[in-house]
């Protein structure tokens, strides 16, 4: 069987070498599909049945001849177990094939999860235009969706060319895929035509169907668009997920269970939970660069007001989105840790552990310049007036905090550098180094960007209820209590109990967080439901606000790039963690030089094609002018 | 007018302290939620029970 397997892949190469990609998918499909059902799905009669006409080959003209089968049914069921590539069986193209890979599928994911984010606020924010009447929501969601609508052709152009390298450069790896996930590769294939049938319906029906039943219909389309692009999402999580935990398999890899228990393995819903909520951040960071991009390129004031409302929305949405992200974040480290503690400490306690301290900055970044717009955009009305004295307190906070998360714990030293420092950890910043001092550092950032948030939505507005004294004394009360239990339980857990109870701690000041986050939000919307509202002036807010929102889609591009090289490193020198070993030339974890050179190079790659969506964009809004041919409509 | 403005701020403290004590209470409360519901439990005064 695992010969077969491997004469599928040669196959394959030289198939490649020929023809096009269409035809190659279709012969993976076809050939794993096939492999699938005799290896997992078939029953010992099915086979028996299959290889029937083997021992009954009729010439014709002539009687049937009696052959014996020269495989028995018995033979032929015998379970496949994960291939054990030599060195030799990696095809060597003369550069890095982790290289190649890296720099593929990182591009693929980068714009997967533009164009799968895109869609999803796009279709809230068609239904909010559907919900208020004000079409300027309609006009802002097409607006969206234009944007995002090149980078639909780039994820299938990256996603394709990202197969064609996997299929050459890692055949039996991918042969072993194809035979564990055997049909679920047709039905994701299937999916896109789904995906791609929604897409073009919604985007070129906008027009058509705007407004009664019909704009019912194309909520519904935009719906479907989702669902199929959640679909996706989630069986390519499954791919990534059961190569760092596998299930569904035994020990040797011979497949064991059904698709789904494949499919669900322990890290799986927490790596859909995260990307889900990462890809509206990113989606969200995205677009507001086009919007600030518009907005420093006008002098119109109408224009200006626009792509001001437009960078708002996008920003709303990318901080929106990020504030519960590190607890999905967190969740799956908690899972990985429980699956395998070897690999949740290679990730934070090993070489890797450092890209931490590199995620805390981008992390930093984000949130500094996240507030810093919000603060900017709070001189639109003059009501942020009434809360401008806590901006100063709030910059502190996120400044204090951010410094203590960037410390790292275990320095880099030479001998006389420790004898210098008197021990390997500085004696005042080493505890600032663990984890309960990162996890206060975290919570109280978010519960200040909460605040910047909520101060910012209530500057354009004057509350009306008869209980405002009191709304706004319990919201004071619940902002300083869960801060300090915040730093309690940091502190106290952290340094001064034992590490089951450390751990447990944090799980309670992410509830912490989240209970101001919910009760914030609960209170203020009785608050101001029906509240007086104050002038806004769109278009009213320094340039300089502008670049923040161009720093958001930099630093989260990168965060990605680093953070999916992390966890795509946890798996060491293993394909499919302990089920299939790695044995090509780059089954190491490379110098973290390397690393970050090779995330920088596929930011930078992505910026630029993100700037090319954003031209061509612009592109079908342009129209050239008829030239004037010399010698008609001259001087008179 | 003096005393009119005392009885709001003494008005608006015991609305403060009221708030606090809520606010505590419920963090209180979920501090032992949490901690209990992952199999750790706390004393009164917070401290790991046992």
């Amino acid at each position: 069987m695992y010969h077969k397997n491997k004469s599928v892949s040669a196959a394959l190469r030289s198939f490649l070498g020929r023809m096009g990609i269409l035809f190659l998918l279709m012969f993976v499909f076809g050939s794993t599909s096939t492999a699938h059902a005799a290896g997992q799905g078939a029953s010992t009669d099915d086979v028996k049945q299959r290889i029937a006409p083997l021992g009954r080959v009729a010439i014709e003209g002539q009687k049937f001849i009696e052959v014996e089968p020269i495989v028995s049914a018995e033979d032929t069921v015998e379970p496949m177990a994960a291939p054990r590539p030599s060195r030799l069986d990696y095809p060597n193209i003369g550069v890095s094939s982790r290289a190649v890979v890296w720099i593929l599928a990182q591009m693929h994911l980068f714009f997967g999860a533009l164009v799968l984010a895109v869609p999803l606020f796009v279709l809230v924010i068609e239904l909010m235009g559907v919900k208020t009447g004000d079409e300027r929501y309609d006009a802002m969601a097409y607006e969206f969706m234009k944007i995002s609508l090149t980078g639909f052709s780039i994820t299938a152009i990256f996603g394709g060319s990202l197969a064609l390298a996997l299929f050459v450069l890692y055949p039996d790896f991918m042969a072993y895929m194809m035979h564990v996930f055997g049909a679920q590769w047709l039905v994701y294939a299937g999916i896109f035509f789904l995906e791609s049938f929604f897409l073009y319906t919604y985007y070129y029906g906008w027009n058509a169907m705007r407004y009664g039943n019909l704009k019912w219909l194309h909520l519904t389309l935009g719906l479907l668009l989702n669902g199929a692009g959640m679909t996706i999402m989630v069986l390519s999580n499954s791919w990534a997920t059961f190569m760092m935990a596998p299930s569904g398999v035994n020990e040797v890899g011979v497949v064991i269970g059904d698709i789904w228990e494949v499919m669900k393995g322990p890290l799986w819903n927490p790596i859909n939970l995260h990307r889900f909520i990462a890809n509206i951040a990113f989606g969200g960071a995205v677009v507001g660069a086009y919007a600030a991009f518009k907005f420093l390129s006008t002098r119109d004031p109408v224009k200006r007001a626009h792509y001001d409302w437009m960078g708002y929305t996008s920003n709303f949405i990318a901080i929106l989105a990020f504030l519960p992200l590190p607890f999905a974040g967190y969740w799956l480290m908690a899972e990985i840790y429980a699956y395998s503690q070897q690999m949740g400490i290679t990730a934070m306690g090993g070489i890797l552990a450092w890209l931490f301290i590199v995620q805390a900055v981008l992390i930093g970044t984000i949130l500094l310049a996240g507030n810093f717009y919000l603060w900017s955009g709070m001189s639109r009305t003059e009501g942020s007036v009434r809360y401008q004295p806590l901006i100063k307190y709030i910059a502190l906070v996120l400044v204090v905090c951010f410094l203590i998360w960037v410390t790292p714990h275990t320095l880099i030293l030479s001998a006389s550098e420790i004898a210098e420092l008197g021990g390997s950890h500085h004696h005042i910043l080493g505890p600032l180094g663990i984890m309960p001092a990162k996890n206060i550092a975290v919570n109280l950032m978010l519960v200040v960007t909460f605040l910047s948030f909520q101060i910012y939505r209530r500057s354009d507005k004057v509350a009306t209820v008869s209980w405002v004294k009191a709304g706004n004394a319990l919201l004071v009360a619940i902002y300083m209590v869960a801060i300090v239990n915040i730093v309690f339980l940091g502190v106290y857990y952290g340094y001064f109990t034992n590490t089951v109870y450390k751990v447990g701690s944090s799980v309670a000041q992410v509830t912490s967080t989240l209970l101001v986050i919910i009760t914030g939000i609960v209170i203020d919307s009785l608050m101001y439901k029906n509240a007086k509202t104050l002038p806004s002036h769109w278009g009213r807010i320094p340039d300089r606000s502008q670049y923040a929102l161009f720093a958001l889609p930099i630093a989260f591009t990168w965060l990605m790039g680093l953070m999916g090289y992390v966890r795509s490193s946890v798996k060491t020198h293993w394909h499919v963690y302990t089920v299939m070993k790695d044995n090509s030339p780059d089954n190491f974890i490379p110098t973290i030089g390397y690393a970050g050179n090779m995330i920088t190079i596929v930011t930078v790659l992505f910026l630029l094609f993100v700037l090319f969506m954003f031209w061509v964009a612009n592109l079908g809004a342009t129209t050239q002018p008829k030239p004037v041919i010399a010698g008609e409509g001259g001087v008179g | 007018m003096g005393n009119t403005k005392l009885s709001g701020m003494g008005g608006m403290l015991v609305i403060s302290v009221i708030a606090f004590i809520i606010a505590l209470i419920a963090f209180y409360g979920l501090n032992h939620l949490v901690m209990g519901v992952q199999g750790l439990p706390l004393n009164l005064d917070l401290s790991p029970a046992g």
